[in-house]
């Protein structure tokens, strides 16, 4: 939590924060100080010295340079001494006698009152868009783009912007951050080789993205430093890291699996892969030279992809708190082509159902699958690629393994509630059984229960934002809605809400990220020259939207019955479970449900709050699609499509026998 | 007493922001902090005095997935 301190500026008492730099306090308190270097997404440079001030601390007066001088105590600054001002003049004037044409150097020229200069020779450049050496296109690339393309060679007035050898250096993207802060044109865009719209236009806006990235990124989410693992830390604080099959939402031995561990001991820095060359938040981050332990490339050192979040989740819901496990897990999945998310969740309910006794290692093949059981998870995985034992079945997914172990109807109704699927696809790794909205996110989903169209945890759970059926269904609207149109534009969700605009908080809605839902419209805008708003945007998702719901009805799916989701996802199914959260669970029987639970069984409470969350569910549903214009079962209406445009004659056909 | 994002804290005297946010256990790095509908940066989390009675937003800016 940041440290705040009062300090003095030309006799102004100024709130700072400790170690902020001295300039950002000096100009927020309303005083001008020239700069030239200086850019405000960049950090401090520090070398052409006209932010120049006087500081005194402890009696000491000395001149320091604003931009980079640390405020780390109450010191007494001014900022315009005769001496300040003569050393401004000075600097000033050999400024403009060495590039004398340039309009931000007789901007500042003037402002320290210097109209001629004494310094021309040899080397002044009187072109207007001479390079005057301020660096900003250097830290630019190093620090937006986490590329050197750019750097200074030469000493004094040899000093020039070049890149490595003078030649172009294939590390450049094409980024243009270079061109984008240079304050005189000296870099200049020739040529927009995808020819948008308007280049500008997304320049202008994808440039905030990089800026936010390189000055926000690391006191927010860390995504550069530790990518999506920096969840892994969050969600086991707040309950919501799936442990044993999606029971506990956190585990003692968690901190094995923490973004923080991840770093330590395994990212190694530098050889991250961001998807494309030139995305500014690279929050995939790699394991090289990891030597693995088990299966075909045993002995062998490679490089892990990863983990992200959702793995090194997987494996606590495996409860296997083990980074050497994961990472290898993580190496198979991606090798054999199996997905890390799918993979751990069935693995994790078959743990449960052998843990339970549905199955012994009679079907197992002898693999003794408990919780926590990293070399049989593994095996299983091994098995799962080669076609063999028992990782044909689990490999089929939990859909099928339900319908197998549970044909006897003796395990049936356990199996369903523990098996964490719809629609066939498994859970992704959230715990959502304190957030109503979310078991929505999961189970509406069009695909299955994945994350990508709604995670609504913290507005339902913990920010208490959407209390109402209503205001969950209208979450579930916009949210799905809105990030269905990230896929139909192919544009990444991370920097939507990875990382957010420093005035993000006192924005009107700011839960959707207000400036950065402006920037994607713009960035759409630039590139075909229509406008979009919020409406526009939704409508053209929806259109998409309730076409893949038709299409899931034409294969015999699409209502509300495939929108169910198991019970393990909205309550406690074992006494276990409910035990192990007592207090939570009778506080709500007493206070949400209205039931003394004084005197009762476990079992009985538990009959109680499932009747109650379930009865929550249904309720939820019948106002999720009446928000999205459906019927009560959940099939797009026809005056839905017809609204959007989209009541085709064959579309009208497949859902007709459902209105 | 104090309400939370809908739930009774404890008040005590010169209980701050971060207090109150340590008494809910809310370490995450996004959180947007309203006490009676007045935004708090979080540079001031560590002086703002909460007063008792207060109604406290702590806004958990979505994140996951
Ligand atoms: S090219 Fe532009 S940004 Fe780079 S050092 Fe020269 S003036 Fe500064
Ligand atoms: S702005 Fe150039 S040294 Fe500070």
């Amino acid at each position: 939590m940041a440290d705040r301190m009062e300090i003095t500026v030309n006799g102004k008492t100024v709130g700072v924060q400790k170690d902020s730099y001295l300039l950002a306090a000096v100009t927020d308190a309303g005083f001008e100080v020239p700069t030239l270097c200086h850019h405000k997404d960049l950090t401090p440079g520090g070398s052409c010295r006209l932010c120049l001030c006087e500081v005194e601390d402890g009696g000491r007066k000395k001149l320091v340079t604003a931009c980079n001088y640390p405020v780390r105590g109450p010191v007494t600054v001014r900022t315009d001494t005769a001496e300040i001002a003569q050393h401004r003049k000075i600097l000033a004037e050999m400024y403009l006698g060495r590039w004398p044409g340039v309009p931000v150097v007789q901007m500042i020229a003037r402002e320290c009152g210097v109209t001629t200069s004494r310094f021309a020779s040899e080397i002044t450049d009187d072109a207007p868009n001479a390079c005057i050496l301020c660096g900003h296109c250097v830290r630019a690339c190093d620090e937006f783009m986490i590329e050197r393309v750019l750097e200074f060679a030469g000493r004094g007035i040899k000093r020039h912007l070049t890149m490595p050898f003078g030649e172009v250096d294939h590390h450049c993207v094409t980024c243009s951050s270079c061109a984008y802060v240079c304050p005189t044109g000296a870099i200049e865009i020739v040529d927009d080789k995808n020819r948008p719209l308007d280049a500008k236009a997304i320049r202008d806006h994808g440039m905030k993205v990089n800026a936010e990235m390189a000055t926000l990124d690391s006191k927010q989410c860390r995504m550069r430093e530790v990518g999506t693992a920096n969840i892994v830390d969050v969600m086991d604080a707040y309950d919501l890291l799936p442990v044993h099959n999606y029971k506990f939402g956190k585990h003692p031995e968690a901190k094995k699996l923490y973004s923080t561990t991840l770093k330590a001991e395994y990212f190694t820095q530098g050889a991250a892969d961001a998807c494309w060359r030139g995305c500014s938040m690279a929050c995939a981050k790699a394991v090289d030279g990891f030597t693995l332990k088990t299966g075909p490339y045993k002995g062998q050192q490679v490089l892990v992809d990863g983990p992200e979040y959702e793995t090194a989740a997987g494996a606590a819901n495996m409860g296997c708190f083990d980074g050497d496990f994961c990472v290898e897990f993580n190496f198979y999945c991606d090798t054999y082509g199996i997905d890390t998310i799918s993979a751990a969740t069935a693995i994790a309910f078959a743990m449960e159902v052998f843990e339970a006794g549905v199955i012994t290692t009679k079907e197992t093949g002898g693999i003794e699958l408990r919780f926590g059981a990293a070399d049989e998870a593994l095996t299983l995985l091994h098995q799962m690629a080669d076609g063999e034992g028992f990782g044909v079945d689990v490999g089929q997914g939990i859909r099928w393994m339900k319908e197998k172990w549970g044909k006897d109807g003796e395990h049936a109704a356990f199996l369903q509630d523990i098996g964490m699927e719809v629609k066939g696809l498994e859970f992704s790794e959230y715990v959502t059984k304190e957030s109503l909205a979310q078991q929505g996110g999961y189970g509406f989903a069009i695909k299955g229960p994945q994350h990508d169209e709604a995670w609504l945890i913290f507005m339902d759970m913990v920010n208490k934002q959407i209390p109402t059926f209503e205001d969950k269904a209208e979450a579930l609207h916009y949210f799905p809605l809105f990030r269905t149109w990230f896929g139909l534009m192919g544009l990444c969700k991370i920097v939507w809400n990875d990382v957010v605009p420093a005035d993000n908080a006192v924005q009107e809605e700011a839960h959707k990220i207000p400036g950065h839902v402006r920037n994607y419209w713009k960035f759409f805008e630039g590139l075909t020259g229509i406008e979009l708003d919020e409406q526009k945007m939704l409508d053209q998702s929806a259109r998409v939207y309730n076409l893949q719901r038709i299409l899931c009805r034409m294969l015999g799916f699409g209502t509300r019955k495939d929108d169910m989701v198991p019970y393990r996802a909205a309550g406690p199914v074992t006494r276990e479970e409910y035990e192990s959260r007592a207090d939570r669970y009778d506080g709500q029987l007493a206070d949400v449900v209205g039931v003394d639970p004084a005197g009762k069984s476990t079992e009985e409470k538990m009959k109680i709050l499932r009747d109650f969350r379930e009865g929550q569910y249904e309720k939820l549903a019948d106002a999720v699609y009446r928000r999205r214009g459906w019927t009560e079962d959940g099939v797009p209406k026809v005056e839905t499509l017809a609204a959007l445009g989209i009541d085709l004659p064959e579309l009208v056909e497949v859902i007709k026998a459902d209105q | 007493m104090i309400r939370v994002n809908d739930t009774n804290v404890e008040w005590r005297s010169g209980m701050t922001v971060t207090l109150a946010l340590e008494a809910m256990g809310y370490d995450f790095p996004l959180i947007s902090v309203f006490v009676n509908e007045q935004f708090v940066p979080e540079i001031d989390h560590d002086s703002f005095e909460i007063p008792d009675g207060a109604d406290v937003k702590a806004i958990h800016i979505h994140h996951g997935g």
